[in-house]
């Protein structure tokens, strides 16, 4: 099994694992964590992409998504925050106020 | 008299330094400092529409950021008509506010924001370029949300206010990117149809749309209807004045400005005839439908909006001035006769609680009856049926006359809607006249200011077809330097506004038999109901899938993104 498909394997266990932690957990500071996960199993795709190809692009790419993450984390836990302030149990599935 | 009027926007600012700073004391005499302004800017106005000429006044580098940032005043007989029609419906406004807000604890606060907004469109009227031309645009609006949030701790005042606003912005970011593309040095208004100015992104047609969408936004035309209706939530005489005459025609002013540049975007041109004729049509159904009083009449000015950007549109901007210059007389006439009311009710606006309260008010019956009558067209006597009759000829005579017989027809709308509101406030018997509360002191001040309006409403026809052409330029007169005092079109469209007016006003004062003998009302139809259970069926189904729940609509996108891959491996293999 050559490395390149070691790596992509590793990158789709991972972005499963994200998923099915980002569905499953209700915990806002978790499903962020679950979130990251995903996001970090797109990066090493990216990473490996820049491998197999060469070149620079794509490793900007990586770092572009590396700030993106650092970014959405900032937003995800302001939100997790607020979410904190205005409820004494903290369930992401408790706050259904944009039901139709 | 020029040089003074390009500076004519400044005439209210000492009023509203005194008036702020408290001067005169006291609740009864707060505000007597503002009402010097706009009689001094009626008469100053007047007597510069009378000499003629035209005086600019620029100091450059103003506003660096913009291809034109100079400061350009452009005072001419147009910019002198508009301003006219503000000192005479402010003039007569200032007095009524001192009845209609003679108890009101914000009085001062009122007439700052009065001095304030007559400012802004003092500047707006008088810009020579479009860089002040927006912050005139600007100040109108942030003064009109200012007077629709006045009474702030009202229940959904301050949502109308923010939704003028926001409506508003829509306007200002338009007219924001026009004087951005714009190449540079060519922001003066009377320019921007020449080559050089429409040679920037877009060329003419992108430049005339932006203009366009401005003045859809400020005039409550089309799609951005939706905020006017809503700012009736402010104090009446606000409401005759900015929602009526003043600031919600400045969207036609502005179309009337640079004719010059929509004649070379035919196709914008077009649209904002279609504009017009759909939103007249529309707003005159909806205004049928109203069951508050002052909403009523302001679907009617959406409405009568909608004929002025149809006779811009079809090519006759002194068509659609006219009706800027007569509907300011009537529609504030309309608006203050309904404020006499309202304010004998205590503040009361629904329609059911006003229902024959207008019996009590003798002024207001006749103000409101003569502004119906000019509403509709009636010719020779109402200055509404020269202006109505402009447009609807111009349209008929124009390259688009569906355009014209749309309008037409729809002026049996225009009599139905205000027959009804007429009918039912005017003439039926009032259900419980122990309401109604009359104050002497606060009720003189509005009556007499209702008398200038009726004169108006009905003098201003002929003002406006034998003066007006002679001191207008020649390029927005344009081919039609004479309106026909009477022909085939107009009768036809006052015997279908008086159709509309007798048969609604009939169809409201019947049911009031069929009461009285203990009958049943309105009960719906079993198609009516089987429309509202449907609505109801296929809004629930679909709204079943906002469940509110993140996990939910993160399982979707996945099963989305694996829908999507699992196509491309398919398909592309």
């Amino acid at each position: 099994m050559s490395s390149e498909v070691l790596v992509l394997g590793t990158s789709a266990v991972l972005f499963a694992i994200g998923g099915a932690g980002a569905l499953m957990h209700r915990h806002p500071v978790a499903l962020l964590m679950a979130i990251e996960v995903m996001l970090n199993a797109a990066n090493l795709l990216i990473v490996l992409g820049a491998r197999v190809h060469g070149g620079a692009d794509a490793e900007a790419a990586a770092l572009v998504v590396l700030v993106l993450s650092a970014a959405e984390a900032v937003i995800g836990l302001a939100l997790a925050l607020a979410l904190f302030r205005r409820r004494a149990i903290p369930d992401v599935d408790d706050a259904v106020e944009l039901r139709g | 008299m020029m040089p003074l009027l390009a500076w004519a926007w400044v005439f209210t600012l000492p009023g509203l330094l005194l008036t702020g700073l408290g001067v005169p004391t006291g609740q009864r005499r707060a505000g007597y400092a503002s009402l010097l302004g706009p009689p001094v800017l009626l008469v100053v106005a007047l007597i510069a529409l009378a000499q003629g000429g035209s005086y600019s006044v620029t100091f450059d580098g103003w506003l660096p950021f913009l291809p034109d940032g100079a400061y350009r005043a452009l005072a001419d007989p147009l910019s002198a008509l508009l301003l006219v029609i503000l000192g005479a419906v402010a003039t007569v406004v200032y007095v009524y506010s001192l009845g209609y807000m003679a108890d009101d604890p914000g009085k001062r606060r009122f007439f700052v924001y009065l001095d304030l907004f007559v400012a802004a469109m003092g500047l707006l009227v008088l810009a020579g370029n479009l860089a002040v031309l927006l912050i005139g645009w600007t100040g109108v609006g942030i003064s009109s949300f200012l007077l629709i949030s006045f009474w702030r701790d009202r229940p959904g005042t301050l949502g109308a206010g923010l939704q003028a606003l926001a409506a508003n912005a829509v306007g200002d970011g338009a007219l924001l990117l026009a004087a951005s593309i714009v190449p540079t040095g060519c922001g003066a208004l009377v320019n921007l149809g020449t080559s050089q100015c429409t040679a920037g992104f877009g060329g003419a047609e992108f430049l005339a749309l932006l203009l366009f969408v401005a003045a859809a936004a400020k005039s409550a035309q089309g799609p951005l209807y939706f905020w006017l209706p809503n700012a009736m939530a402010g104090p009446t005489p606000i409401s005759a004045l900015i929602h009526a005459a003043t600031m919600v025609a400045a969207g036609v002013y502005l179309l009337v400005r640079t004719h010059a540049l929509l004649t070379l975007a035919p196709q914008v041109s077009l649209w904002i005839a279609a504009i017009g004729v759909a939103t007249a049509i529309g707003a005159s159904v909806a205004s049928l439908f109203q069951a508050n009083f002052k909403k009523g009449i302001a679907y009617s000015t959406v409405a009568q909006l909608g004929y002025m950007f149809a006779g811009v549109g079809v090519g006759v901007p002194f068509a659609g001035l006219f009706h800027l210059f007569t509907h300011a007389s009537f529609k504030a006439l309309l608006f203050l006769a309904a404020g006499v009311v309202i304010h004998g009710a205590g503040g009361r606006e629904g329609l059911a609680d006003l229902r024959g309260l207008g019996r009590f008010f003798a002024f207001s019956r006749w103000g409101f009856l003569i502004g119906s009558l000019a509403l509709i067209g009636t010719p020779l006597i109402t200055a509404g049926g020269f202006s109505k009759d402009a447009i609807v000829d111009a349209a008929i005579n124009s390259s688009t006359p569906i355009v014209g017989w749309l309008l037409l027809a729809a002026v049996i709308l225009t009599g139905g809607y205000i027959g009804r509101l007429f009918a039912i406030v005017y003439m039926a018997p009032a259900v419980d006249p122990h309401t109604v509360h009359h104050d002497p002191g606060a009720e003189r001040p509005m009556n007499w200011s209702l008398v200038p309006l009726m004169v108006g409403s009905l003098v201003l026809g002929w003002v406006g077809i034998l003066w007006l052409p002679s001191v207008l330029p020649e390029a927005i007169v344009g081919p039609v330097a004479t309106v026909p005092i009477l022909n085939i079109t107009g009768a036809l469209a006052f015997v279908l506004g008086a159709i509309g007016f007798l048969g609604v006003a009939w169809y409201v004062l019947r049911p009031q038999a069929a009461l009285a003998r203990g009958e049943t009302s309105y009960r719906p139809d079993g198609w009516v109901r089987a429309i509202a259970v449907g609505g109801y069926a296929v809004s629930d189904a679909f709204s079943r899938v906002q469940s509110g729940l993140v996990a939910r609509y993160a399982f979707g996108s996945l099963i989305g993104v694996a829908v999507v891959l699992l196509v491309r491996v398919v398909a592309f293999r």
